[in-house]
């Protein structure tokens, strides 16, 4: 439907054929929609929306992620999974916009998320209005932002925990998939060397096991712990060893699956009956 | 040769061959359990019966290795969010009490008829059940995948059965549906007491969770790995009462089992609902075919009918072929199936 009707109107076709330094040019002229975040992957409904608007008003967009918590006590571990995610949601974020012809300018800021919204209004000229992800509360960004703020909501949004953190069933294709991929490895070399030396120690001294493991009795005790023990290592050995191999669940059918018990608990508690973005206005 | 013990049971020694074929088997065993719920083991206790353990041992061992291996299986699948623990637990507990009605049929069948009546009686259980509910989820998995309903455990009689409101009402929430534990009880004794019987109580408790209780297939086989562990840890304990568990071969097989148990349960979020049903009925037939091969020996036993020796050992090594092959054939599907649901996802991906 959309690519007929660009396709119907030249104009944003040659533009857009034009090449790269002329996309920037008409960028620093076109008003634009600044979309904030904090959290690593930016929600989807937040970018088919900004996306919209911009497609219609024809505006650019600026992304902004925020590192609310640059300095966090765990030898950087949160910035670098943050980066990775950011540059993740950013790919997503540009594919989108690139099916309706809209610029989308990318940036991670570092700070509190009012103060940096103040600078970027400022630095950047003609910012029309903001759209805010989850995760961001309306007060915190209303008072040091010069234009209107709108926060999106869908009834796709969750307690407060879900909002704030990125939650790992809902990571879609888009996964931080090189970190993991090195925490199963390292996970698959420490339960690997805890079960082979639990077979070593019970096949280096078969008899000794096998006098006191058949002896019946309590001693029954012996090999249902043993197998516990082993069912422990080496099933964590196991799941890692596929994991590190990227032999991983489908993405879709978990989320396909877990999705039934979200719906049911939506319609007990808040039933909405229209599902659609909207806009709330502040200003 | 290590002492006193072999004077009480023989326990056999360990080469090379004999840790390979446990490995493979096991973890051929492990990818169809993690799957459909159950299997493999039906080809372990004969299978280690051959490599020259006693019967009790092989199975006792089966035992063992059966329920780690359903409680790995079940973590995982749980991640996944496909098991019912409540309805496991519940179907487990009375699973239990039908595994012990079980062994007392068996005992009664054994007093009166000896060991050939009793091993004839295994073997036509085990073709009558496999057929019949085989070929029921057969006819179902064909259906469901020319016409893909919403909901494929959605049948006439599970609705009825859901809708009678009878006291102990429990409201299964994984399982998204609301049914009388009444309904519950004899889905559970039988699947215990094929369990008793033949090894694999899931060829009873899938197809029952799906068409009575009214779970999807790929809820029932997940639930069915906790069902397999609460029955597999009671019998594992009786048996290493008596002392008659061989705990390198449980180790063995396990080391084998829970990489297939892991790949099996992946598999389960990668293919459609009637691929579980599907799988499981292909074993279920194969199975059949081979157990039908053994008749003869036991018939003969009996003085029902008069084969030469040589037919006689042709069809029993048959019927250990056809059962290695149902298992194989199985894992194949499993894994075709995996792979190319992963090429496909992604593509997808790539494209998106």
């Amino acid at each position: 439907m959309n690519n007929e009707t660009d396709a119907s109107r030249p104009n944003p076709q040659e533009d857009h054929l034009s090449g790269e330094p002329a996309l920037s040019d008409r960028q620093r002229e076109r008003p634009c929609i600044m979309v904030v975040t904090r959290n690593g992957h930016m929600s989807e409904h937040v970018m088919d929306y900004a996306v919209n608007v911009g497609h219609r008003l024809r505006y650019a967009i600026l992304a902004v992620h925020v590192d609310t918590l640059p300095f966090f006590r765990d030898r950087g571990r949160r910035s670098r999974l943050f980066a990775a995610a950011m540059q993740e949601s950013a790919a997503l974020f540009r594919r989108k916009a690139e099916g309706k012809e809209v610029v989308v300018e990318h940036l991670g800021e570092l700070g509190k998320i009012g103060s940096v919204v103040s600078r970027l209004c400022h630095s950047k000229k003609r910012i029309e209005f903001i759209v805010i992800d989850k995760g961001i509360r309306l007060e915190e960004i209303v008072r040091q932002a010069p234009v209107p703020v709108f926060p999106v909501l869908t009834s796709k949004q969750g307690l407060f925990n879900k909002t704030l953190f990125h939650h790992p069933k809902e990571k879609g294709v888009f996964a931080m998939s090189t970190t993991s991929r090195k925490r199963h490895l390292n996970h698959c070399f420490l339960f690997g060397a805890l079960t082979t030396g639990l077979y070593a120690a019970v096949f280096a001294n078969q008899d000794v096991v096998m006098t006191y493991f058949t002896k019946g009795g309590v001693f029954a005790l012996l090999p249902v712990a043993t197998v516990f023990a082993v069912s422990y290592f080496h099933g964590n050995f196991t799941s890692s060893f596929w994991s590190a191999l990227g032999i991983e669940a489908s993405k879709k059918g978990v989320a396909k699956r877990v999705e039934p018990e979200i719906t049911v608990k939506e319609t007990v508690v808040a039933p909405r009956p229209d599902t659609r973005p909207r806009v709330q206005v502040n200003a | 040769m290590h002492g006193p013990i072999n004077e009480v049971i023989q326990f056999i020694d360990l080469n090379a061959y004999t840790i390979t074929f446990l490995f493979l088997v096991g973890f051929i065993g492990g990818l169809v359990s993690g799957f459909i719920g159950s299997g493999g083991a039906f080809v372990l206790t004969p299978g280690m019966m051959s490599l020259g353990v006693p019967g009790t041992v092989a199975v006792a061992s089966n035992m063992c290795h059966k329920f780690p291996k359903a409680l790995v299986g079940a973590i995982k699948r749980y991640k996944y969010g496909q098991v019912d623990i409540k309805l496991g637990l519940i179907m487990g507990v009375f699973a239990e009490i039908g595994v012990q009605v079980g062994i007392m049929v068996q005992k009664y069948i054994l007093d009166k008829w000896g060991q050939a009546g009793s091993n004839l009686y295994v073997s036509i259980i085990f073709v009558l059940v496999l057929v019949t509910v085989g070929s029921f989820v057969m006819r179902d998995a064909i259906k469901m995948k020319r016409a893909p309903t919403e909901a494929g455990a959605g049948t006439s009689l599970a609705k009825r059965l859901q809708q009678i409101e009878l006291w102990p009402m429990l409201t299964l929430k994984t399982a998204n549906l609301r049914i009388s534990m009444w309904f519950l009880v004899p889905v559970a004794i039988a699947t215990g007491m094929l369990a008793a019987t033949i090894a694999v109580g899931g060829f009873i408790g899938v197809p029952g969770l799906m068409y009575i209780v009214g779970v999807t297939s790929i809820v029932a086989s997940a639930t069915e790995l906790v069902i397999a562990f609460v029955m597999g840890l009671g019998g594992t304990l009786i048996w290493a009462y008596y002392g008659m568990v061989d705990i390198r071969l449980v180790m063995i097989i396990l080391a084998g089992s829970l990489f297939g148990v892991q790949l099996g349960a992946i598999g389960t979020t990668y293919v459609k609902d009637y691929m579980i049903k599907y799988v499981m009925a292909t074993i279920m037939l194969i199975v059949a075919v081979s157990r039908f091969f053994a008749l003869p020996k036991y018939l003969n036993e009996l003085h029902l009918v008069s084969m030469s020796e040589t037919a006689v050992t042709v069809t029993t090594k048959m019927s250990f072929a056809i059962m290695c092959l149902a298992l194989l054939i199985g894992a194949s599907i499993i894994l075709a199936s995996l792979f190319k649901a992963r090429r496909l996802e992604k593509m997808a991906a790539l494209n998106a």
